[in-house]
């Protein structure tokens, strides 16, 4: 039993509660035995000092009707008035021994003893005997007393000996004489006194206020003696001594005071012991510890049964609780109980119900993904885990495919979210049909990426599932009357051949799978090669920031001349990299690569700013050109941008119709609402808005009515050889005239010779733009080359 | 008072008639006031005169004590030496009266009725009578050696009968007086003219 569980203290507390009532309860009442017993040994003195006192009274009224009897004696009176003495003495010691005196004497009315008879244990009478002066003075006192009230008793000492004394008068018929009688306070009295009431009495005398000597006692001669030198001094006024040892034996004790005469003193000691009136009590309490160490038995027993009954189920409970946090739910209980402790087992029970039913929700949702009920990332992992530890013990390998939609985003904006979810449904189904009932199943990583394990496979099964599942992709899905084609990168990587662990290979197959969507390549078996090139990405990102720190780029012009006069109107700004160690690199080497990683929206920054800075410059040199500045994708979401260039334009105090901002049909066409936001408060705010390549994208004449732009620029695939190539011509004339009809003017890049340059002419394009007219030059080469141009021109 | 009133008026007469008796003898009728020394009026006291000529016996008198109630009746007797007492008993218990003074121990036994013969004490002295089965009936008998005697009434007063002029020695006696004491005594000068002594016992009455 562990020390601080609920059982011992519960048996602590019964046991404890018990001992404490029951040891006050034992000690209050040894208490009140002992202090009973003294009360009732006192008054049981009391009592017996007052029989004492009866006794002594009695004997002295015995003593005074046999003096009575005496005294009415007419012979005895008779001699008394004839004076004769030898029968006075006679009839005295007569009558003495008839009624037990030992003293008998006639006493004249001059209280002077006249005649005295003593008789020693009724045997032979002395008369004459010497008459001691205290006899004498006892009488007289006694007498004394006697003419006031006809008779008295009283006690006295003569030779040293206590004695009861009575007078009472003869009378004929007037006081003529008294008799006086005599007895000893002795072994009669003590024996008496012994017999009547079962306690100690010693007489002791003490002579002229010395020790206590025991003259007569009930107790043996040496406790007697004892006694003797234990009692206070005779000047003591003590009548009671509550506690007396003597030997083995405590005592109560009472002194009364017997005679005392100027010599001597005489007491009568009543002792009890208090030993003996305990003793029956001590009985009782002996009996009355054994109950309690009984009860305290009993109780310990009583209350460990209890309390083994209370914490054995909560123990029980206990177990449980620690199997339920363990994970196993079907450890039951087996409580009977209908008490709360019942209670508290069936409700534990609901509530590991309960957690059961929760824990397989919490499961459910955190490995299952709620829309296409598909396995998701997490379980997924765990799933590649156990293969990944299956195919390892078994030597086999193990293949993943991962997914990912085209233009999805692209879906779900223009259709909507519940449109996008039942697009992922639709291909959860696709995909679960593809690998067939019982396989496989397919998991959903997120968003529109999917996932599937092959477990104990090869690589050419994993193509070829890749492949098919492609496939199936291709055929348009259909919902709510909308078709949508479907396209899907697919990455492909298996255990050991590209990872041993699942983590590596999950980002393996991802690395595939950004291959193939890049490339636009289907599925893409995993090669270390593509991971070196999203390593010489991550690498070019970091380039890139360093080098607009370094201010590696350049900006560089291209002009743009009017067709009808070759006059320069504008310049379209273009950014060069001047790399410390490759030297210039041109723009389609990272302008890709910038907006897919949102580098872009820091190098247009900075193009906007340094066209803005040179605008200044060439005005203070009289050159007005307005500048066009490319814009992508990512500008044209960024909704500040905006108030980035007006504050570019406060700053290097230039006018927006100094700009034109070029924008490609595919970057509307990503987010077309948050383009065509920023594209409206581009023109609200002055700025000249072009459409740049120009028939290339998904060109929608709906969106070229809505968007506020001035300027088409027509894309150069269709100018560089327009001059051999009757389509390409047919095409600019078309977009030409589209344009001109809806009030915008038109630009054609890439023109290279005069051909074209006379061809755009006649065509009746405004501007033209192109290596013909000048390469693109470093914008400090611009006004030099300006001049240059003008001289050729009015030539 | 009234009682007092009449009691004057029969002694005024009696000196009166006595003085008409015996015209030029010197006789005269003395009353002695007995008190105690508080002042207060003592019944049952005697008194009588000594003769300056020595004791005188009588020649034949008689008295009587009667129990009647078991009481003897008087509680006080004086007597002359030579004087007969007769105790009759009239109650209807039995007594026996005795004595066991020295002027005179006797003892009638137990009877009813008027007692065989009447005890004569001729010895003059103080002799206390008591029933010895009745304790607490008691008498006194003053026995004097003279003619000339008296017992105080209720008012303290006795009247001595008619005394020839002469020098007499008046003694007065109680029977609460302490025993053994000494009879308180004084002269008396009679001389044939009414006189009134005052006598003052040395006791307390009560």
């Amino acid at each position: 039993m562990r020390l601080h569980s609920l059982e011992s203290r519960v048996v602590t507390l019964f046991i404890g509660l018990l001992l404490t009532v029951q040891l006050a309860s034992y000690f209050a009442i040894g208490n009140a035995i002992d202090q009973n017993a003294r009360n009732s040994v006192e008054d049981s003195l009391k009592i017996n000092e007052k029989i004492l006192l009866r006794l002594l009274d009695q004997n002295a009224q015995k003593l005074i009707q046999g003096a009575i009897v005496l005294a009415k004696e007419y012979a005895f009176r008779e001699a008394i008035g004839t004076h004769d003495t030898e029968t006075i003495v006679s009839t005295l010691s007569n009558h003495g021994k008839r009624i037990g005196s030992d003293l008998t004497m006639l006493v004249g009315l001059d209280r002077k003893i006249s005649a005295f008879a003593k008789v020693n244990n009724a045997s032979n009478m002395v008369s004459d005997v010497n008459l001691s002066d205290s006899l004498q003075q006892s009488v007289s006192t006694l007498i004394q007393t006697a003419e006031k009230s006809g008779s008295a008793a009283s006690t006295a000492i003569v030779d040293g000996r206590p004695y009861q004394m009575v007078v009472v008068p003869i009378e004929a018929p007037v006081t003529i004489s008294w008799v006086v009688m005599a007895i000893p306070i002795g072994k009669d009295l003590v024996t008496d006194m012994h017999e009547l009431s079962r306690m100690q009495i010693s007489l002791l005398t003490s002579e002229k206020s010395g020790h206590w000597t025991a003259n007569v006692s009930s107790l043996e001669d040496e406790k007697a003696a004892k006694l003797a030198q234990l009692l206070p001094g005779t000047d003591k006024q003590i009548n009671y001594l509550p506690s007396l040892q003597i030997d083995d034996d405590q005592y109560s004790a009472r002194i009364l005071k017997l005679a005392q005469n100027a010599q001597f003193n005489t007491i009568a000691v009543l002792q009890l012991s208090i030993s003996q009136a305990v003793a029956p009590y001590k009985e009782l309490q002996r009996n009355l510890l054994i109950l309690t160490v009984l009860g305290a038995v009993v109780a310990s027993i009583i209350s460990a049964i209890t309390a083994r009954r209370i914490t054995g189920p909560v123990r029980q409970l206990a177990e449980t609780a620690r199997s339920l946090g363990a994970g196993d739910y079907t450890a039951t209980i087996d409580v009977k109980q209908k008490d709360e402790i019942g209670d508290l087992a069936r409700t534990f029970m609901t509530m590991r119900d309960g957690i059961a039913q929760r824990e397989k929700e919490i499961s459910r949702l955190a490995y299952w993904d709620t829309l296409t009920s598909l396995p998701n990332r997490a379980l997924f992992t765990d799933m590649l885990e156990e293969a990944i530890t299956s195919a390892r013990a078994h030597e086999k390998s193990c293949f993943v495919l991962m997914m990912d939609l085209d233009r999805f985003k692209h879906v779900n904006d223009v259709m909507g979210h519940r449109f996008g979810d039942i697009l992922l449904n639709e291909v959860a189904i696709r995909l679960s049909a593809e690998l067939g009932a019982g396989g496989t199943k397919p998991a959903r990583l997120g968003g529109d990426e999917f996932a599937i394990l092959l477990p104990d496979s090869s690589k050419e099964d994993a193509l070829d599932l890749a492949n098919r599942i492609l496939r199936s992709l291709e055929k348009p899905i259909s919902i709510e009357d909308q078709t949508v084609d479907l396209g899907a990168g697919i990455g492909v990587a298996g255990f050991p051949a590209h990872a041993t662990d699942a983590q590596t290979l999950l980002s393996r197959v991802e690395v595939a799978m950004y291959a193939a969507k890049l490339g636009n390549s289907g599925a893409i078996l995993y090669s270390p090669d593509i991971d070196k090139s999203s390593q010489q990405s991550l690498s070019l990102l970091s380039e890139l920031r360093a080098a607009l720190e370094r201010q590696d780029f350049r900006l560089y012009v291209q002009p743009k001349v009017g067709l009808d006069n070759g006059q320069v109107i504008a310049v379209e700004a273009l950014v060069r990299w001047a790399h410390p160690e490759r030297g210039f690199i041109f723009p389609d080497q990272f302008i890709p690569f910038a907006e897919q990683t949102g580098f872009i929206r820091q190098l247009t920054y900075w193009v906007v700013n340094e066209a803005a800075r040179v605008c200044h410059l060439w005005k203070e040199q009289g050159i007005h050109l307005k500048i066009s500045v490319n814009i992508s994708t990512r500008d044209l979401l960024d909704q500040d941008l905006p108030a980035k260039f007006e504050h570019i334009l406060q700053k290097h105090e230039v006018g927006p119709a100094s700009f034109c901002l070029e924008i490609t049909e595919s970057a509307i066409m990503d987010d077309p609402i948050r383009a065509f936001q920023t594209l409206d408060k581009l023109h609200a705010m002055r700025f000249d808005l072009s459409i740049d390549d120009f028939g290339t994208g998904y060109s929608s004449l709906a969106y070229l009515k809505r968007l506020p732009v001035h300027e088409l620029k027509i894309d150069k695939s269709f100018v560089l050889k327009m001059e051999k190539d009757i389509d390409d011509t047919k095409i600019v004339k078309s977009t030409i005239d589209l344009g001109h009809n809806m009030g915008l003017r038109v630009v054609a890049e890439g023109v290279e010779n005069i051909e074209v340059m006379n061809l755009l002419k006649e065509l009746g394009c405004d501007q033209a733009q192109g290596y013909y007219i000048s390469k693109p030059m470093a914008s400090t080469d611009l006004p030099a080359w300006l001049a240059t141009w003008r001289q050729s021109v009015h030539v | 008072m009234r009682n007092q009133v009449l009691h004057f008026y029969a002694r005024a007469l009696a000196g009166f008639a006595a003085i008409l008796l015996a015209p030029g003898l010197a006789f005269a009728d003395t009353q002695i006031n007995v008190s105690d020394n508080g002042g207060q009026a003592v019944q049952d006291a005697v008194v009588y005169l000594e003769l300056p000529a020595g004791p005188q016996t009588a020649k034949s008198a008689n008295a009587e004590i009667q129990q009647k109630d078991k009481k003897f009746i008087p509680f006080v007797t004086v007597v002359q030496t030579g004087t007969s007492i007769s105790f009759p008993n009239n109650d209807t218990v039995r007594h026996h009266a005795y004595s066991f003074s020295p002027a005179k121990p006797f003892e009638l036994k137990l009877y009813s009725g008027k007692p065989a013969a009447p005890v004569i004490f001729d010895k003059a002295g103080t002799v206390i009578v008591g029933c010895n089965i009745h304790d607490q009936m008691v008498a006194y008998i003053h026995i004097v050696d003279t003619p000339y005697f008296a017992k105080t009434d209720g008012s303290g007063v006795a009247k001595l009968p008619t005394v020839p002029t002469g020098k007499y020695i008046l003694k007065t006696w109680h029977p609460k007086l302490p025993p053994n004491t000494t009879i308180q005594q004084q002269s008396l000068q009679i001389d044939g003219n009414p006189a009134t002594v005052n006598v003052k016992l040395n006791y307390k009455a009560g």
